[in-house]
């Protein structure tokens, strides 16, 4: 039993998702590469973190809540201060009571602030990308529905970054699909199509890829019902529906997604979205994943992703470091 | 933007998608007692006063629990580091190696099962007590039969059996089975429901034991057992067959491995650290409040008993408990120990039951979180592939490992067999080590910590770890939590009629549970490398974020 042979890799592509902000899981990406031996690096979407924390500025000292605990520490240590806060996946903004107090009443303003937080990051991951990884290694990065728009144009422009968003790109044996757009979700995001629209786009990116080629789907949607799309279900306050005395779970995957994967037949299907729902499931020939996210605990799940140089699929591995 | 900002306390917020962990500090907390069951402590007063003569438990229950406090503050490095489900054998294996992480992860997986098989039979030896008190409660003499006709002894192929206690203790697991199959969080609040049943039967004992005067109790003895003398007679009896009475420090010390024993299990909401939301302040949170709260009752509960029963009665008694001179004085079941002493006192039917139900309860408890820990070793060997990974299947509906549950109670209904057929206790004679080890691996992955991964724990900003006068604040926890496991070990070891005797049988199943680990590593390894690409060793690189 021990003296088969392995077959062969030609590409091995490491898959992370969701990391929401935290810097610690992005760092950690990057340096997956090296420690799974892996040619390229997916990040698939949901890359944006979720809170700005108000730094108040009074007397040469600056105070926060940062995880519900008060914090106070001289002027002189904004920069630690701010480096902290960002690890937990917050963004941080500092100003006087006045500043802050007109910030909390004006969401558009909030908006912005965030905005330019999220870009300011992703800008500087996309350099620390490009101090740290090997010239071999290619690094895509895809934006996902809780993303703004704003940071696609900054992935675009990183020189060490490639973000194919919407497009097909070749990656060693396989073809690369990428679409960072989902289904409605009770919040709202940017990316957001009904089922038949995010079809069309789906069909769209994948039209101009020629028969026979060995495609890979990183959409960040799972597909509807395939095991990676569990969710517990939310009422209009954004609440989990109890059932029978326990929370209701739904799949709440794209019905969109799982037709085209069945259409297409793409070897493998790098999907996210659902933090909870870790997985691997095969829909007709597709090897389906989703490694699922554990961003707060500055946990980076991913998975390791085997290619021959025919690019068919040879084996996955799940990933926590 | 993604959704729309919105204000709250100290923090804006986006609105959008995901959350995975659950658990909080109440259902850690409650993993946390639970896996110790506060009762127990009665039945490890008797048998410390059993096995050591001379004793006193208050210094040996603070000293105990501070070697569980530094062990506390060594673990917390290591899951703040490593916060994830799967206890040593992800420290290990991890930092040490993956080899030296099986080795360990399989032995807790083979240990913990066994653990939940001997509370199963600790739980169903203490159903004819159980009922008993539930007789005396409702004046029924069918319980009272019950509990005998239960107890009733067979020839089952080589050893004595009780057939109703094996049957109820494969109950009591069957039951724990089914339980651990909902949601962590929801069986955590179950288990919290049980440890707030024990606190009340320790609070209402308590009670007994405060609003009774010694006198008080020298008469319901003598009532209980139908002879006013009963308890002079049990001191005297002890005197006659030269039994030193009285309190010993060097004594006092001996017992302290015994109690460490007693809290093992404080820390364990650290197996289920890939459910705990921030895992670092919950996990310490959780066992500074479990350890406190273990430290206040227990030495309360124990003052209140030296005070109304007085510690040369209760020394007398453990001694001479088992004789046929005891049997003639009084039938007050030695070994019940504090419990036997709040049903002599008790009065009223309503604190019969709580006294009678304790144990069974605190096992049930005890069991719910012990299959929440094993499964989540089962899990985590099975995510890294050293078992089939069919065991790190999780269950959509509840976010429980489903078949890792069904593994271990199956594995623990095996060992609950066995056991009443077989002689097995030479096998599993050394379990006392065995804690003892896996508590020294723990400590001995925390010195590792900072030298073999520091950049798991590099202050923020920073390339370097904490230090204290230069050596790494992780080593140095994690040194002193080694000297006082390696104390607890040598004790454990150098008095093996207390804590296990040592036999080939039981020393050829240590090696045995231990070195399997290693083999299994090599065998999944060489196994997976001959028909895939991917080395498993890769599942165990914990990344750097630097």
């Amino acid at each position: 039993m021990f003296h088969g042979r392995p077959p062969k890799r030609a590409l091995r592509i490491y898959f992370a998702t969701d990391i929401h902000g935290s810097d610690r899981c992005f760092r950690k990406f990057l340096a997956a590469a090296e420690h799974y031996e892996a040619d390229a690096l997916v990040l698939g979407g949901d890359i944006a973190g979720k809170g700005l924390v108000p730094v108040r500025s009074r007397n040469g000292t600056l105070t926060a809540k940062v995880r519900g605990e008060a914090v106070a520490v001289p002027h002189a240590d904004e920069e630690r201060l701010r480096a902290e806060i960002n690890q937990l996946g917050f963004y941080s903004v500092v100003g006087d009571d006045g500043e802050m107090d007109r910030l909390e009443g004006d969401k558009a303003a909030i908006d912005a602030v965030f905005e330019g937080a999220i870009v300011e990051q992703i800008q500087g991951w996309c350099k620390l990308a490009e101090e740290r990884l090997k010239p071999a290694v290619r690094c895509i990065i895809t934006p996902g529905n809780d993303d703004p728009k704003a940071i696609d144009a900054v992935l675009k422009a990183a020189p060490r970054i490639e973000s194919p968003e919407g497009e097909l790109c070749e990656v060693g044996p396989v073809l690369l699909a990428s679409c960072g757009d989902v289904t409605p979700t009770p919040w709202n995001t940017e990316r957001e199509y009904p089922e038949e629209e995010l079809e069309r786009r789906l069909d769209k990116i994948l039209a101009p890829a020629p028969a026979g080629a060995r495609l890979v789907v990183n959409f960040h949607n799972p597909p509807y019902g395939s095991g990676l799309d569990f969710a517990a279900e939310l009422d209009d306050r954004l609440l989990p529906v109890i059932r029978g005395g326990r929370p209701s779970i739904i799949p709440v995957g794209s019905k969109a997604v799982r037709e085209v994967v069945k259409r297409h037949r793409p070897v493998v299907g790098l999907h996210g979205h659902i933090h909870e729902s870790k997985g691997a499931q095969k829909i007709g020939s597709t090897m389906c994943l989703n490694p699922g996210s554990d961003y707060a605990a500055d946990v980076l799940r991913g998975v390791i992703v085997d290619f021959a140089d025919d690019g068919s699929y040879l084996d996955f591995l799940f990933t926590a470091g | 933007m993604a959704g729309k900002a919105t204000s709250g306390q100290g923090l804006f917020t986006r609105q959008s998608s995901g959350l995975v962990r659950e658990l909080g500090v109440p259902a850690a907390t409650g993993i946390a007692l639970a896996s110790v069951a506060v009762v127990n402590t009665f039945i490890n007063f008797y048998s410390g006063l059993f096995n050591f003569t001379k004793v006193d438990m208050v210094l040996p229950l603070l000293l105990a629990a501070g070697i569980w406090l530094v062990a506390m503050f060594a673990y917390r490095y290591l899951l703040r580091a490593i916060p994830r489900a799967g206890g040593e054998y992800i420290y290990m294996s991890r930092i040490i190696s993956p080899a030296v992480g099986t080795m360990i992860g399989i032995a807790t997986a083979v240990g913990f099962s066994y653990t939940l098989s001997a509370n199963a039979n600790f739980a169903a030896n203490y159903v004819p007590f159980a009922l008993n008190s539930l007789g005396a409660a409702f004046n029924s003499s069918a319980l009272m039969s019950a509990a005998t006709s239960i107890s009733g002894t067979t020839t089952c192929v080589t050893v004595t059996c009780s057939p109703g206690l094996v049957i109820c203790a494969v109950g009591m697991l069957v039951i724990v089975g089914l339980a651990s199959v909902f949601s962590l969080r929801r069986i955590a609040q179950v288990i919290l429901a049980l440890v707030i049943f024990q606190v009340v039967a320790f609070v209402v004992l308590g009670f007994l034991l405060a609003t009774h005067s010694h006198q008080d109790f020298v008469n319901a003895l003598g009532s209980y057992s139908g002879k006013s003398t009963a308890y002079n007679d049990v001191i005297a009896l002890a005197q006659k067959n030269g039994i030193p009475l009285g309190v010993d420090i060097g004594a006092s010390l001996l017992v302290v491995p015994f109690m460490v024993l007693n809290y093992n299990g404080v820390l364990y909401s650290y197996y289920v650290g890939g459910e705990l939301k921030r895992p670092g302040s919950t996990y310490i949170w959780a066992s500074i409040i479990s350890l406190g709260l273990l430290i206040v009752v227990w030495v309360g509960v124990w003052l209140l008993m030296r005070n109304t029963i007085g510690l040369d009665f209760m020394q007398a008694q453990a001694q001479v408990g088992g004789t046929s001179d005891y049997s003639g004085i009084t039938n007050l079941q030695a070994n019940a120990g504090g419990l036997g002493y709040g049903l002599v006192l008790s009065g009223d039917p309503i604190s019969k039951i709580l006294i009678g139900l304790a144990v069974p309860a605190a096992e049930i408890a005890v069991d719910l979180a012990f299959v929440a820990v094993v499964t989540r070793v089962i899990f985590a060997l099975a995510f890294d592939r050293m078992l089939p990974i069919g065991l790190a299947k999780i269950s959509e509906r509840n976010a429980s490992p489903v078949n890792a549950i069904i593994l271990a109670v199956i594995v623990a209904i095996g060992f609950t067999i066995a056991g009443s057929i077989l002689n097995i206790a030479n096998i599993s004679a050394n379990l006392a080590l065995f804690f003892a080890l896996v508590l020294l691996c723990g400590s001995l992955a925390a010195i590792a910590l900072p030298f073999r991964r520091p950049e798991l724990i590099y202050k923020p900003g920073t390339t370097d770890v904490d230090r204290i006068a230069g050596i790494p604040t992780a080593a140095i926890w994690g040194g002193a939590s080694t000297v006082l496991a390696l104390f607890t070990v040598g004790v454990i070891i150098a008095k093996p009629n207390v804590f296990g005797a040592f036999s080939i049988a039981s020393i050829g199943s240590l090696i045995v549970i231990f070195f399997s680990g290693p083999i299994i590593y090599v065998i999944a390894r060489r196994m997976r490398l001959s028909s895939s690409s991917i080395d498993i060793r890769l599942a165990m690189r914990e990344l750097p974020p630097e």
